[in-house]
């Protein structure tokens, strides 16, 4: 049951991927996008990563996802806006064959590699929950969380001072 | 995490401490001149209060480690970053834009540098890293108004989420291989096998694409002539300097406490680039008419130079690295600080015009600027020519003969171009009248002080080097008990 | 309470480097091939999508929880870089009336 919802997964994920990549209209791409983060939250609830699967939902689909759209539909930009040109048909052409190398020259490499796997003997599989986690964050990574607030403090400036509109300027 | 921690981090506090003060300050009123004066001053006691911790060497583990080798890239970066912002004054004041923002933003930038430099465990490395790069994004679209600088913004930013994105994946490879994240702890494992599996080396090369992507070598360069150009020139001066030597000192620190100089083919990867951004780097600059371009270009050969004292992989080599580091943030900060000095309201002086004649008007500026670009070109008596000279000396001593010739060959390549920009300078020119209006003195001030004092440095460690070696000397004892 | 989660038991970890890899490298291709810099900018976050699933995954298999906190920080970091990024792409349309990366063609050489 467990490995056909796996495989389940694994097919949508993929396939939202493409359908983030290959759209046409952007906003579509976002619709895909937050496809990719539910189903990738489903195998995180699979590998038994609550906080994990939790967080992701909450950041990315909460609030990336929603600035991106935001973003879109401040911009107008629900329709196809790529022209068709000659160049870009070659530089498609280019990227898609240039990416399918290298997933074939990375899979080449990582289809012999050893990775192990689980030990059943002290196997915990409470480690994804967000009690645990949370003490860890709050005790072992309390310098590299308070990191993260000045990134966000970082973040905060620069956003306001790029995204403010200057007084003299005439659009919106 | 204990006490005693927060009194080695205290460098990083104080500049935090300044960046919020700075906040509290643009929220009461605007004044240039009040928030220049804080950040001056944190500057100041930041390194103040690094001096303190010299000699020391301090764990707090996992996360950052406090050495020889940490406090001088602190040292180094805390400096500069002091001398962008003395050359920033002048630079903003012309300008109509919001000026508060940016030495907020440049402190905290800086902050990230130094996380960077001290940092030893992959989480430390990547937040420290993307404060660095989500300040750099904002600070190279400063002038929010220039065509030139939203491209390089965007340029920069879509470039620098990629790279940062393949470096996690090569992060996440190490650790599933080791089982770890933290520099000593994978060079234990590294002593456990006998030779490096295939997934770590993917991990590694993956973690290179984001490495060499900050460092601006080849082939991960095509971004730093962009940048370079749209980006104000301070802010040009600050990636060309902090950016890249922090990581290049945590480039150093992980291959020395991973220990993971004895791969050959890792070294086989950093010859090849180290030997196609020499080239590469002098080839494109030769063409160049734009002198931030030309010294885009001339900053990718640089870094090839000290990737082949980083490859000699020995105590000598690591000193030959620090030293060039400081030679070459002496010449990029006076370099570029001569770029911004001579900058108008409506775009930065990049032109070779524009220097054209530079002597017959503006003497001093000439001469500092010819002092620079001699050293950038390695001539004697400048501190350029020692730190090629020691850079040199550790290639010999690890009978890297390809390097070294390439290293020689480079250099007579590059002088080319560095000349013809100082002929330009001395050539005669019919329209001697000066076009741009002319600053308050007192305005200039701050960053005349500064080129000064930048000149002055670059002659004394040309001149007599010795105290300099002594004190790289001295604080790398406590750094690389391995070599 | 301490079972062994299915998935882990009846799917090698394998399985997740290669579905990893492919998301990836899906990533990268629209990198590669879309020119609309919010598109691009999505693809990146699809990169380091799959970047979370591998370091996931690798931690729930080994019972190593510091994968999953790098996991929560790589989000953070995705949260602050898209903030300023999308700043930008604001700016340049402002600037330029579209979000195209192939107008943006002053600097060369």
């Amino acid at each position: 049951m467990t490995g056909s919802l796996f495989y389940f997964l694994t097919f949508l994920t993929l396939f939202a991927a493409l359908g983030v990549v290959f759209s046409k209209n952007p906003v579509y791409s976002v619709l895909f996008l937050i496809l990719t983060f539910f189903s990738l939250s489903g195998h995180y609830i699979l590998l038994n990563a609550q906080f994990v699967a939790a967080v992701n939902i909450i950041v990315y689909a909460g609030a990336i996802m929603v600035l991106f759209l935001f973003v879109i539909m401040f911009l107008n930009l629900n329709m196809d806006t790529e022209q068709a040109q000659k160049k870009s048909v070659l530089t498609k052409v280019a990227g898609a064959i240039s990416g399918g190398l290298l997933l074939v020259i990375m899979i080449a490499v990582l289809k012999d590699a050893e990775v192990g796997s689980y030990d059943p003997e002290n196997f915990d599989s409470q480690i994804g929950l967000v009690e645990n986690l949370g003490h860890l964050l709050f005790t072992k990574y309390l310098l590299p969380f308070e990191l993260a607030s000045v990134l966000f403090l970082v973040a905060m400036v620069g956003a306001v001072m790029l995204g403010k509109k200057e007084t003299q300027q005439r659009h919106f | 995490m204990r006490l005693s921690d927060l009194y080695f981090l205290m460098p990083l506090l104080i500049l935090v401490g300044a960046a919020t003060l700075n906040m509290l300050v643009v929220a009461v009123k605007r004044n240039h001149k009040v928030i220049f004066g804080i950040t001056i001053v944190a500057h100041l006691v930041a390194v103040f209060t690094l001096l303190q911790l010299n000699g020391s060497s301090y764990q707090i583990p996992p996360f950052f480690v406090m050495d020889g080798w940490g406090i001088f890239n602190l040292g180094l970066i805390l400096l500069t970053s002091l001398f962008v912002t003395l050359l920033s004054y002048a630079y903003f004041e012309q300008r109509e834009e919001r000026k508060e923002e940016y030495y907020l933003l440049l402190i905290l930038a800086t902050l990230g540098a130094c996380v960077l430099v001290i940092s030893q465990h992959f989480m430390a490395l990547f937040l420290g890293l993307e404060i660095l790069s989500v300040a750099l994004y904002s600070l190279i679209a400063y002038l929010r108004t220039r065509e030139r600088s939203d491209e390089a913004g965007i340029k920069y930013l879509i470039l620098a989420a990629l790279s940062s994105a393949f470096l996690l994946f090569g992060m996440a490879l190490v650790y599933a291989v080791t089982g770890t994240m933290s520099f000593p702890e994978i060079g234990v494992y590294l002593q456990s096998v006998s030779e490096l599996p295939l997934l770590l080396l993917t991990g590694f090369g993956l973690m290179i694409v984001g490495i060499g992507f900050k460092l601006g070598i080849v082939p991960f360069h095509m971004w730093a002539p962009d940048v370079y150009e749209g980006a104000p020139a301070p802010v040009t001066a600050f990636i060309a300097t902090v950016s890249k030597g922090g990581m290049m000192g945590l480039l150093i620190r992980f291959f020395s406490q991973a220990d993971a100089y004895r791969y050959a083919n890792l070294m086989l990867i950093f010859t090849i680039i180290a030997i196609a951004s020499m080239l590469a780097g002098n080839l494109l600059a030769l063409r160049q008419k734009n002198i931030k371009r030309l010294l885009a270009y001339s900053s990718i050969a640089h870094l090839g130079y000290i990737l082949v004292a980083f490859l000699a992989g020995n105590r000598l080599g690591v000193e030959a690295v620090s030293f060039y580091l400081v030679a070459y943030f002496i010449t990029s900060l006076g370099a570029f600080g001569v770029v911004a000095l001579l900058s108008d309201t409506e775009r930065d002086a990049d032109q070779l015009e524009d220097y054209r004649g530079l002597f017959w008007r503006r003497p001093a500026t000439a001469a500092v600027f010819t002092a620079m670009l001699l050293s950038l070109a390695g001539i004697p008596l400048t501190a350029g020519f020692v730190g090629k000279f020691y850079i040199l000396a550790s290639g010999v001593n690890t009978q890297q003969w390809l390097l070294v010739l390439m290293l020689v060959l480079n250099s007579v390549i590059g002088l080319y171009y560095y000349i013809k920009v100082i002929a330009a300078m001395f050539a005669q020119t019919k329209s001697v009248q000066e076009r741009r209006k002319v600053l308050h003195p007192a305005l200039s001030f701050a960053s005349g002080g500064a080129m000064a004092i930048l000149g002055l440095l670059l002659i004394w460690i040309g001149v007599y080097p010795t105290s300099l070696v002594q004190l790289i000397r001295g604080l790398l004892a406590t750094f690389m008990t391995t070599f | 309470m301490n079972e062994i989660p299915e998935v882990i038991r009846t799917i090698p970890l394998q399985y997740y480097l290669f579905f990893s890899s492919t998301l990836f490298v899906i990533g990268i291709i629209g990198v590669l091939t879309r020119r609309n810099a919010i598109i691009i900018f999505m693809c990146i976050e699809l990169m380091l999508n799959a970047v979370n699933l591998l370091l996931t995954a690798f931690s729930a298999y080994r019972s190593d929880a510091n994968g999953q906190v790098f996991v929560f920080f790589i989000m953070a970091v995705a949260a602050a870089e898209v903030c300023v990024g999308l700043a930008i792409i604001v700016m340049i349309y402002r600037n330029l009336r579209s979000t195209d990366i192939n107008i943006l063609s002053n600097l060369k050489w």
